[in-house]
């Protein structure tokens, strides 16, 4: 177990920069998710974390020394890549035993912990096929499984998941957290699929374009994203966005939006004729009879458990999941309400949160 | 796939048809091998009925081999004019041990070319292909003298470097193309295993590259195994291969058609071993770059 923790890293590729002054820190035992769609450095900083990539600038500590010039396999990590990189000519046992018998461990004490690793990751029976005979998921679990049987200090996953289907990834989702919880080594993950993130993390990284966007729990970036872009990349159905200028009606200030005059929190930080930009999630949506916002609704999505309402509003289309017990007719004239404080206000300019 | 009964049985006659095309001459020429002289120019040509002989093949091998289609002339001891089974063996030295040279130097250079990154990485590339685009004729004359000086005509070692040389650039790029197709991943996974370069290249990369260096090996055999000029200028008289010494058969008394065909049509042996042994790597080297696994 270590800690790791990156002190103004930079990274550019010849002439081009493409990271710049990323700094946070990593506990011990922590599983943290580096969250952001592709090309904004996730699966850079995690290469440069195991060594595949050099760091151009700031210093990168791994259990509080700099490894910068330490060699990959010499920094105590091991990771899982997203297509697994299985070795296609070695059985499952000889995959797993390979980084032990490259560190020249006893013969007994490799089958040992080859054979408790495929006990954890129900691999036993595997043991003596190829990975060409093996399932996506069992596929991935041997590449678990030799990064666990080396017992590292840090886990590194890029996108382990992305190659299996829904289901199977939800299973492999809980399998990974529970692995976590059980051998409690410091975990970072890498992903684009903010339910992963969501579900997984203690701690989630935002990042885009090269730099972090917010960290903090997954609540924390659920409920306070901190720009406008977390908003809209946290959260499975896409917030709703409207531009809107801040008024001051009623001894409480509001935002007069294409969709209506929408209350916001006393407290948050703005000033009457600012400009900015409202979001309420589809969730926080409720639908009331006098509400301010007008739609019509255009499509009825019955998601078993409820119900997500495709409608149009003055500032475009608008989204909202609402319980079912109500019924909707596409075409009709639906119109919501959302609490204060589950209005998120973003400055129109800057993009950041008020 | 359904396919009506008539295009079924045109498919195969047309199949039926390329082998045809394909194997007659191998056929033609083997007979040619067993026919005396007389009957190897006959019109009508005759492609069955002819009085099969060994004798061209006993005077190539410079044995009596035994069995006799009707009464035989014995051979001269330790082989006449048209004893050649010495160069047949001088062939397969050749093709092999210039085979083995190109794939070793070509494998290590070809991972070298895929997994490092070095300044002029690409020009490299470039160059080694560049090599190829000369004329071998261009460089006949100059290598003669420069084998001269180091005392390399007419061996065996002078051969199997023109030969491996000749065959390098193409072998080198072809490995390459065989590398570039493994997912680096697998060597960046090695490595964190804590593999050593050498390792990985040795324990995980060289397995999964086995059908390229079969293919690669059959591509670089064949090439020595009908390479002519070189061959001619650079021995004399110790050594020499199956292609060069097929053309002495041609003489002031005419040509020897049977002898001609009989080391021809042995000739065909050791090639067919060799891409018999590495066939099962072969097709699936052939086509790794579109299995992704």
């Amino acid at each position: 177990m270590a800690t790791v923790e990156y002190n103004r890293i930079g990274k550019s590729f010849g002439a081009v920069n493409i990271m710049r002054d990323v700094s946070f820190r990593i506990e011990e035992h922590q599983f943290v998710v580096l969250l952001g769609p592709s090309g904004c450095g996730k699966t850079t900083l995690l290469r440069m974390t195991a060594g595949l990539e050099t760091v151009s600038e700031g210093d990168l500590m791994i259990g509080g020394k700099r490894v910068n010039d330490v060699h990959p396999r010499d920094r105590d990590i091991a990771m899982v890549f997203q297509n697994y990189a299985l070795y296609p000519t070695m059985k499952v046992y000889d995959n797993i035993a390979f980084s032990l018998e490259v560190a020249k461990v006893q013969t007994d004490e490799i089958k040992r912990r080859v054979e408790a690793a495929a006990e954890v990751l129900n691999l036993t029976p595997y043991l003596q096929r190829y990975p060409k005979e093996l399932s996506g998921g069992q596929r991935q679990r041997v590449a678990m499984g030799r990064a666990m049987v080396r017992e590292p200090s840090v886990f590194l996953f890029d996108e382990p998941l992305s190659n299996l289907d829904a289901k199977l990834r939800a299973h492999m989702r809980t399998e990974i957290r529970q692995l976590h919880n059980r051998l409690k080594t410091t975990t970072i993950y890498v992903t684009h699929d903010q339910i992963e993130a969501m579900t997984m993390a203690d701690k989630i990284v935002v990042m885009r374009a090269g730099k972090i966007e917010q960290i903090g729990s997954p609540d924390e970036v659920y409920d306070t994203p901190a720009s406008k872009y977390v908003a809209d990349f946290i959260g499975s159905a896409a917030i709703n966005f409207m531009p809107g200028t801040v008024v001051t009606g009623e001894g409480q200030p509001a935002v007069d939006t294409p969709n209506g005059r929408i209350r916001v929190l006393p407290g948050a930080a703005v000033k009457p004729g600012q400009k900015v930009i409202c979001g309420i999630r589809p969730t926080d949506a409720v639908v009331s009879d006098d509400g301010p916002i007008r739609t019509r609704a255009l499509l009825v999505e019955r998601m078993g458990h409820d119900v997500q309402l495709c409608t149009a509003a003055p500032a475009g289309q608008f989204l909202a999941i609402v319980d079912r017990s109500r019924p909707f007719a596409e075409g009709v004239e639906v119109r919501f309400d959302a609490a204060p404080e589950k209005v998120h206000v973003f400055d129109a300019e800057t993009e950041m949160r008020l | 796939m359904h396919q009506s009964r008539g295009i079924r049985t045109l498919r195969t006659i047309a199949g039926w048809l390329v082998v045809g095309v394909f194997f007659f001459p191998i056929y033609f020429w083997t007979t040619v091998a067993f026919r005396n002289a007389k009957d190897i120019f006959n019109w009508p040509p005759i492609f069955v009925d002819f009085e099969p002989t060994a004798r061209n093949f006993e005077q190539v091998f410079g044995i009596s081999l035994g069995f006799g289609f009707g009464a035989q002339e014995a051979v001269t001891p330790g082989g006449g004019n048209f004893y050649m089974a010495p160069r047949l063996w001088d062939s397969i030295v050749i093709a092999s041990m210039s085979t083995v040279l190109a794939i070793v130097v070509a494998t290590l250079a070809a991972y070298c070319l895929s997994r490092m990154h070095f300044r002029g990485r690409h020009e490299f590339v470039n160059w080694v292909l560049s090599t190829r685009m000369m004329p071998p004729v261009a460089v006949a004359v100059p290598m003669f003298f420069i084998f001269k000086q180091f005392s390399l005509l007419d061996t065996y070692l002078g051969v199997i470097l023109v030969h491996g040389l000749m065959n390098l650039p193409l072998a080198v790029l072809l490995m390459k193309s065989f590398f570039d197709d493994i997912p680096s991943e697998i060597d960046e996974s090695a490595l964190l295993d804590g593999a050593s370069r050498w390792t990985i290249f040795r324990r995980i990369v060289l397995p999964m590259a086995k059908g390229g260096i079969a293919a690669t090996a059959v591509l670089c055999f064949i090439f020595s195994w009908t390479e002519f000029l070189f061959v001619l200028t650079l021995t004399q008289t110790s050594i020499k291969t199956v292609p060069v010494v097929s053309s002495t058969f041609v003489t002031s008394i005419g040509t020897a058609w049977g002898n001609m065909a009989a080391l021809g049509a042995a000739a065909i042996v050791p090639a067919f071993i060799v891409i018999m042994l590495v066939q099962r790597h072969l097709v699936r080297g052939l086509t790794m770059g579109s299995l992704k696994q």
